[in-house]
């Protein structure tokens, strides 16, 4: 036990230091992006001013607003005792919302496409893997090559496809969006059915991709454990062969909730391109629009938020780990 | 007469490799167990023993397949009956099985208790958990193992431990026959003894009646079998009394494997069966013939000649050409294989 506390002692200092340094680059790489965002906006807002003098003062009055015309160390500091209260500052691109709000926003449109879908792939990969590895045969003919196929192609790649043959050819899902574009976000019946419409194929492609990586890593590890000793001894014990597939799901699986955990962890940031290519209102399309307007609070905000959610999945994967699988608990304790 | 609890005639198992290769690793295997017995198998590495083993069970799964012969157990012709029943009613209540290895038979994220609950629930229907548990504890508690081993996961035991726990769990059922592969040989001497105790007091308690084990090491099989098998290639070459096959061999592989171990010193003290110069034939080639023929010290022209069948005097049986008076003098005369 007292091994335990030190390991995770060990394990905690190196998650705070990671953050930091994490949080240091969060805050630099995007402001080493050539260009400088203020003269876009004070661009955008000054379009048919004629007066140079005024201009200026409005592009300095932004550039002290955003803390721009101080060294790049005091803008760290600004920026991490505004982090500790609770502000990341305000949105270059889309001024004068606050990164928080817009993050707060968009992140509920991300989760609820993500967290169902990753979920949905990860239980049905893996259930499909373990029985490709059992039945082997037909089963296993046809699953793999196609499980195969579907993983190789790039996400973009199959939401396209989707679009095209759903929405286009087919005409039966809306292409883009998260609602119907003429409705305004609010509790009603026929909102939420147009949410579900817009639901169905980002849903599915993310889904069905996530399924084909996952069944081919759980086909692995379920072929490793049918080999393994305990299957044939169990067999021997005369245990039923489905009483045993429940044995080798269970070993084969367990290393499988890293891959969870990671994508849970990176759901924040993950569908950042079935976003984009649906137009669905996400932290992805957030991100993407902000790269594009070096809008800095707003990017550093979204990584962030990304980085954040990496280090606690994999924070969590070490402690549930030691819990549930014994083969660790005791690595853990040595 | 004894009853008799297990009868394997002429059986036959094949290895068929992806290059559809046959490897014949039992070959035309034949013997009987009666009731209070144990047989000894005995072999070098490669000989057979385990697929002999895995062929009297029924474990029939590519690449290994059924070829002829008969299994009888209690009466029932294992070979001829579907999977299900052979589950159900034979495996772990007739006849058990402690594997090779047992540091890797127990699934590593299973409790020790809830792999006998398994196996019980399996065999004993409505059988209660709280009662599972009282007959685990009870049967831990003959056996001089601690009871708290019960709640551990397997990696949690040392190796002694994991493989008494795993005999506890195999003989859980009390089945008639056990089948004990190679249960010592991963372990130290002193382990080894602990092993060899526990096994003959599950047949002295009455938990099995009858138990066969294989091993390389004879000083092993001397302290516990009555009757020994010795293994070549496949096949049976001698069978008797543990006695006479150990101090008075007739087959000349025997004789190589007893002589390199009893001459030195009095007594069978620590040396393995691995002594004999050169290599057994590959199995995957049709055999003419003994298969010894290539190590074999009295060899002559007609031992590659015809098949060599099993030749009986009296309780004994041996597959060799020559008579056992001419193999007894020729062993006298000082031209014993070489001992190196
Ligand atoms: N899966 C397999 N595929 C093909 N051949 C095999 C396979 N398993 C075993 N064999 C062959 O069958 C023969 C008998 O193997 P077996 O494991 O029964 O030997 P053994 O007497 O138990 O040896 P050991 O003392 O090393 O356990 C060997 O020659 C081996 O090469
Ligand atoms: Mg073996």
């Amino acid at each position: 036990m007292k091994s335990y506390r030190k390991y995770m002692t060990s394990k905690i200092v190196w998650y705070v230091l990671t953050f930091v340094v994490a949080l240091f680059l969060n805050f630099l790489l995007p402001r080493l992006i050539p260009g400088n965002p203020v003269s876009t906006i004070v661009s955008k807002i000054t379009s048919g001013m004629a007066d140079t003098n005024s201009i200026k003062r409005v592009y300095e009055t932004f550039e002290k607003e955003f803390g721009l015309n101080k060294p790049i160390w005091e803008q760290f500091l600004i920026y991490v005792s505004n982090l500790l209260h609770g502000n990341m500052g305000t949105s270059f691109g889309q001024y004068p919302r606050k990164v928080t709000d817009i993050l707060a926003s968009s992140i509920v449109w991300t989760i609820g496409l993500q967290l169902p879908a990753i979920i949905v792939s990860w239980i049905l990969g893996n259930v499909l893997g373990v029985l490709a590895a059992y039945i082997k045969k037909g089963f296993d003919k046809v699953l793999f090559p196609v499980f195969l196929f579907i993983s190789c192609i790039p996400s973009f790649g199959f939401a396209i496809v989707l679009v095209w043959l759903f929405a286009v050819a087919l005409k039966i899902a809306p292409a883009s969006g998260g609602y119907a574009f003429d409705m305004i976000p609010s509790p009603t019946l026929s909102f939420f059915l147009s949410v579900l419409q817009h639901y169905q194929l980002p849903f599915w492609s993310i889904v069905l991709v996530g399924i084909g990586g996952q069944s081919l890593g759980m086909r692995e590890m379920s072929i490793y454990e049918l080999n393994a000793d305990y299957v044939k001894y169990c067999r021997l014990l005369g245990l039923k062969d489905s009483k045993i597939v429940r044995y080798v799901f269970k070993n084969a699986v367990l290393p499988q909730i890293t891959g969870l955990a990671l994508s849970l962890g990176t759901m924040v940031g993950g569908a950042l391109i079935t976003e984009i290519v649906f137009s669905y209102p996400g932290l992805g399309s957030v991100l993407f629009n902000a790269i594009a307007a070096q809008d800095f609070p707003l990017i550093s905000g979204c990584t962030l938020l990304i980085t954040t959610g990496v280090l606690i999945a994999n924070f969590v994967i070490d402690i549930v780990y030691g819990l549930i699988d014994p083969r660790i608990k005791v690595a853990q304790q040595e | 007469m004894a009853e008799k609890l297990l009868e394997v005639k002429n059986l036959k198992s094949v290895y068929k490799t992806r290059f559809n290769e046959k490897i014949t690793a039992v070959d035309d295997v034949s013997f009987d167990l009666e009731d209070g017995k144990c047989l000894g198998i005995a072999g070098e590495s490669g000989c057979g023993k385990s697929t002999l083993a895995m062929s009297v069970m029924g474990y029939y799964y590519p690449p290994l397949f059924y070829e002829s012969g008969i299994v009888n157990i209690s009466g029932i012709d294992i070979t001829k009956i579907p999977y299900n029943q052979l589950r159900k009613e034979i495996l772990g209540k007739e006849i058990a099985y402690i594997p090779q290895a047992a540091m890797n038979a127990l699934n590593p994220t299973q409790r020790i208790i809830n792999l006998i609950e398994d196996v019980m629930e399996e065999h004993i229907s409505g059988i209660t958990k709280k009662e599972i548990r009282k007959i685990a504890e009870d049967r831990f508690e003959t056996l001089n193992l601690p009871k708290d081993v019960l709640q551990r996961y397997p990696i949690e035991l040392s190796g002694g431990m994991k493989q008494r726990t795993v005999i506890a769990i195999s003989t859980i059922l009390n089945p008639k026959i056990l089948i004990a592969d190679e249960p010592t040989s991963a372990l130290d001497v002193t382990s080894q003894k602990i092993v060899i105790k526990l096994l003959k007091d599950l047949i002295k308690r009455g938990f099995i009646k009858a138990m066969v084990f294989i091993t390389h090491e004879l000083p092993l099989l001397y302290n516990i079998a009555d009757d020994i098998m010795v293994m070549y290639a496949g096949e049976i070459v001698e069978s008797g009394e543990a006695e006479e096959v150990i101090f008075d061999p007739i087959h000349p592989y025997s004789n190589g494997l007893m002589n390199s171990i009893i001459v030195p010193e009095k007594g069978i003290k620590g040396k393995k069966l691995t002594v004999i110069p050169g290599a057994p034939p590959n199995l995957k080639y049709k055999l003419e013939g003994c298969r010894f023929f290539d190590r074999c010290l009295f060899a002559k022209d007609e031992c590659k000649i015809s098949e060599i069948n099993m030749k009986y005097v009296n309780n004994r049986s041996y597959r060799c050409v020559l008579q056992v008076d001419e193999l007894k003098e020729m062993y006298e005369d000082g031209k014993k294989p070489a001992t190196t």
